[in-house]
């Protein structure tokens, strides 16, 4: 195996610190807004569900309220 | 337009685009890391350490681009009073701060091999540290000031002040003698950088620009739910 491709002619430590700290810095905000979403939407859906039946339908009128309890549903 | 900014449309979409985005950008991503690191030829001054800019130079840009549509809505929210606006801004903030300390770190990262130094009070380096001062303090103002009328004039002087500062950043390597080099791509003059590397760079940017958009649609919908769940403490 040609190591070189590796250590990039002396290069190498630069160039794989860079990609590597790019992919963390992208996976750590994609993570912590992904667990922000789903918190959030497990919380709204409770919350709904302590509503009188009148309310929730009241509250479905909204289209981003249907959606929020529709996408909530599908994950 | 009106359509675009009723944030019950704008969540509608966004639940579309985001499976949309998931599909391709995995595959999109490796198919740029795969050209940046192996395919695409070496610099024939700078070696393998030429590869960094397939991070860095896109990072930089999106940072850039961030901030500049950040404050086109922030005066678009001052001047009409749309309220909605300030969901798109404040699901944009947090990925231009990551991508401009993106950019600060791999360009230090690029830096040592080719200049001999990680850092220098260059132009160039020091706009772009501001950036992401300014980034902080903006993301600061609207988590910290509750009141939203206060919080977006707050945001909207940042944010003007932030525009100088991307001048800055754009002609600094044409107004004074830095030690970062001139930009290479250029939409309307010349591009220097050869088509081999042109094209890993293009998906590079393209991976990166799915990225935001991924990351726009997560927060986007955060923050819708976060309004309506103030509206449901209300009931």
């Amino acid at each position: 195996m040609n190591l070189n491709i590796f250590l990039m002619n002396g290069y190498g430590v630069y160039v794989w610190s860079s990609f590597i700290l790019t992919l963390l810095a992208c996976l750590f905000l994609f993570l912590k807004t992904r667990k922000t979403l789903e918190k959030l939407e497990k919380n709204f859906v409770k919350e709904t569900q302590s509503l009188s039946h009148e309310e929730l339908e009241d509250l479905k009128k909204q289209k981003v309220i249907k959606e929020i309890l529709v996408s909530h549903s599908k994950t | 337009m009106i359509k675009f900014l009723n944030p019950s449309y704008v969540f509608y979409l966004t639940g579309k685009l985001l499976n949309f985005v998931k599909t391709f950008i995995l595959p999109i991503a490796i198919i740029g890391i795969i050209f940046s690191l192996f395919v695409s030829p070496k610099d024939y001054v700078q070696g393998d350490a030429v590869r960094i800019m397939y991070v860095h130079v896109p990072s930089a840009w999106i940072s850039l681009l961030c901030f500049a549509l950040i404050s086109f809505l922030c005066i678009i929210s001052f001047v009409f009073k749309i309220k909605s606006v300030s969901l798109i801004y404040k699901s944009l903030a947090p990925i231009g701060l990551t991508f401009s300390f993106v950019a600060i770190v791999t360009g230090s990262l690029w830096g040592k091999p080719t200049w001999g130094t990680w850092w220098a009070w260059d132009v160039r380096l020091t706009s772009m540290l501001i950036l992401m001062i300014f980034y902080i303090i903006f993301i600061s103002s609207y988590k910290l000031i509750k009141n939203s009328h206060k919080s977006s004039k707050i945001c909207a002087l940042i944010s003007v002040l932030g525009l100088i500062n991307l001048a800055i950043i754009k002609y600094s390597v044409d107004w004074w003698s830095t030690l970062h080099q001139p930009s290479s791509v250029n939409m309307l003059g010349k591009t220097t950088v050869h088509f081999s590397m042109l094209i890993p760079l293009g998906i590079m940017l393209f991976a990166f620009f799915l990225y935001t958009a991924l990351i726009f649609l997560m927060k986007y919908r955060i923050e819708t739910i976060r309004v309506k769940r103030k509206g449901l403490k209300k009931l």
